[in-house]
């Protein structure tokens, strides 16, 4: 498959092994993990397994002390900051904006990357804030203030804000937490027209399983810093995963709906004997047309 | 520009109101005093001819007479005694407190921004007790080195913001502990400056040193104009061009990495570039305090928060403020003249208050 888009195109993070503090285990454990191209992919996991790290480590966000980034064939490191900022966006959870923002001021700030020094707004900033303002629905917001706004509208906001940043890759962590019912359809259909209609890579962080199951079109499960599976809703969603990962007993059904699998958790596993990332996880996923999209291992001990 | 209508409407009130109290507070400076004028003298002396005239008589005002006498400018006719004080000294005294007035507003508006905490000022963060200490020891102990005052000031400033920092760093700098720190380092530096008055060789310095260090205006003139002047042009000039980057500081470190902004280098620049208005002002008027903490207040609740609306409002709210408080502070006791840190001292105290009020009710995150 030498020289096929699908392979110089991507975000691929190799052996990645990510940490807050030199004191401290590694947060990331030597994963290696590509978000497929042109898709929407989920990082799911408990609390604190590592599914934020590794997202800002993905966007360069973090120092990763092991293993590197390839974004489009090239070293992330190698890219100067603009030059990053105009191909990849993140959304983080913690942010904090001025209450007398307005929403479009919000929007033109999306666009510091793409001016110079001095350099005024040119057309095409105009033109990016203005579709990413239709592109969230949120035109008749244009004008209200960022402290007037609720939780949802104010999510829509920032993600219209990394629209007009107009990247290729989207990075978002944990974008529908706290969000009304209304509101996650809102932000999850906005990912989808991302997607679909501007050919974004989407990359988010989500807790929500069903939500995952329904939008993502890959999933990558963390457990304790590891990747313990990858691919296809269906193919990763299943009991023992929830019981290994997650620590519930759960029944996976169909949702009648989107035929995505559902989770209904039952109760709380009892704690496995061994820790679930302690199993020896060796493998590959392939997507339905057997190119390669992950490789991942995990040798690990539990943690002592 | 999308400049939301009704901020380009509070900004040109805000600039509007500032000219007028300049301008009232210019005209009464430069007539009231010891040698009383009326308006029409002020004005007659302020546009004299035998100044404006006479490039060679203007000049030397400006450039100072060592300058005139390098470069040969020819002699200047003899001027009346009202042209006379209005222009030695008056006219400086007014200009020296603009300038400073700018210098403390821009340099309160880029520390409230870089630490994203709205007590930030140079004085209640170290800054100007630090240039001030580095002053004083130039002041009492090298005095032939008083040119050099300036540039002493901006790195003691930095030396302070410095150890502030590092006394308040714990994984990021919180609002509180920063002030915390800020008080630590400026009671320290305090009592230095106390302990400095006790080497002063005689009594004009130990005077010179006191009301100094209370802030004051008085006896400012051309040499510290040409002093502080290049200063206020360098830093407002570069904190319009981080006008941009302050905006995105606002929205957090995060956010900011995220559009491309090298965060820790552009806070750093920043800082320093607060440090240098506000050292420079120290240098040259002394400690006034609670300025740079007011006037970015003010104006931000009048223009939003966005930081080319705020600056430019700063540029005249700052020098409006500074310039009207001491007049008061001149004219109010005559003869006796106040410092003029003690009059922005006094409203600055009442400020605080009131914020620390509105802080509790209004409890946002």
């Amino acid at each position: 498959m030498r020289g096929d888009v699908s392979e110089i195109k991507g975000l691929k993070g190799e052996h990645l092994r990510v940490r807050y503090d030199p004191h401290q285990p590694f947060v990331i454990d030597g994963e290696t993990m590509r978000a497929p191209h042109g898709r929407i992919s989920a990082l799911i996991g408990p609390n604190g397994s590592g599914k934020s790290t590794l997202l800002k480590a993905l966007a360069r966000q973090l120092p990763c002390e092991l293993g590197n980034i390839v974004l489009d064939g090239r070293d992330i490191a190698s890219y100067p900051s603009f030059e990053l900022a105009r191909k990849l966006g993140i959304l983080f959870q913690e942010r904090r904006a001025p209450a007398d923002l307005t929403v479009e001021e919000l929007l033109r700030h999306g666009r510091y990357p793409h001016r110079r020094l001095f350099e005024s707004f040119q057309p095409e900033d105009d033109a990016a804030v203005e579709s990413a303002l239709r592109m969230a629905g949120i035109e008749n917001l244009r004008h209200a203030l960022l402290g007037q706004l609720s939780g949802g509208q104010k999510q829509l906001a920032w993600i219209a804000m990394a629209v007009a940043q107009s990247p290729h890759y989207l990075l978002l962590d944990e974008p529908t937490t706290f969000l009304d019912i209304a509101h996650q359809f809102d932000v999850m259909d906005l990912l989808v027209r991302l997607n679909r209609e501007l050919g974004m890579t989407v990359v988010l962080v989500v807790h929500d399983l069903n939500l995952a199951a329904r939008y993502a079109d890959y999933i990558f499960a963390l457990s304790a810093g590891k990747l313990v599976a990858a691919g296809a809703p269906e193919k990763v969603l299943n009991e023992d995963l929830l019981r290994s990962v997650f620590e519930v007993e759960a029944r996976i059904v169909r949702d009648d709906v989107r035929g995505a699998p559902f989770c209904v958790p039952v109760k709380r596993a009892k704690a496995a004997k061994e820790p679930a990332q302690a199993r020896s996880l060796e493998g590959e996923t392939f997507s339905a047309r057997g190119e390669r999209l992950i490789r991942f291992s995990a040798r690990t001990s539990s943690a002592g | 520009m999308a400049i939301p209508k009704a901020r380009g409407q509070a900004l040109a009130w805000v600039l509007g109101g500032s000219l007028a109290i300049i301008a009232v507070a210019a005209m009464t400076q430069i007539s009231a005093g010891s040698y009383g004028m009326t308006y029409r003298q002020a004005w007659a002396a302020l546009t004299d001819p035998g100044i404006w005239r006479q490039p060679a008589a203007l000049l030397r005002l400006l450039l100072g007479e060592s300058f005139a006498r390098a470069h040969k400018l020819p002699e200047a006719q003899p001027l009346a005694t009202a042209t006379l004080i209005v222009w030695n000294v008056r006219i400086p005294r007014v200009l020296v407190g603009l300038l400073v007035g700018t210098n403390l507003a821009f340099s309160g508006s880029i520390l409230q921004a870089i630490t994203r905490n709205e007590l930030a000022s140079p004085y209640l963060l170290g800054v100007s007790s630090g240039a001030g200490l580095a002053v004083l020891i130039l002041m009492v102990f090298f005095p032939a080195w008083m040119g050099f005052v300036p540039l002493a000031a901006i790195a003691g400033g930095g030396l302070a913001f410095l150890t502030v920092y590092a006394i308040a760093w714990k994984r990021g700098a919180s609002s509180v502990r920063l002030v915390l720190a800020g008080v630590i380092v400026g009671a320290i530096a305090g009592s230095l400056h106390t302990a400095i008055f006790f080497y002063a060789r005689d009594v004009n310095t130990f005077q010179n040193a006191l009301a100094w260090t209370a802030g004051s205006l008085t006896g400012a003139d051309w040499r510290q104009v040409r002093l502080v002047a290049p200063w206020t042009l360098l830093s407002a000039i570069l904190a319009f061009a981080g006008a941009r980057s302050l905006d995105l500081l606002l929205l957090g470190d995060g956010p900011a990495r995220a559009l491309g902004m090298s965060v820790d280098r552009a806070r750093f620049l920043l800082s320093a570039v607060a440090i240098m208005a506000a050292g420079s002002s120290v240098a040259v008027a002394g400690l006034i305090g609670f300025v740079g903490l007011i006037v970015p207040h003010v104006v931000r609740s009048l223009v939003g928060s966005s930081h080319r609306l705020l600056l430019m409002g700063c540029l005249f709210a700052g020098p409006a403020l500074l310039v009207s408080a001491d007049t008061f502070a001149r004219l109010i006791l005559n003869p006796t003249q106040l410092p003029v840190g003690i009059v922005t001292g006094l409203l600055g105290g009442v400020f605080f208050l009131f914020l620390m009020r509105k802080r509790l009710e209004f409890g946002r995150p």
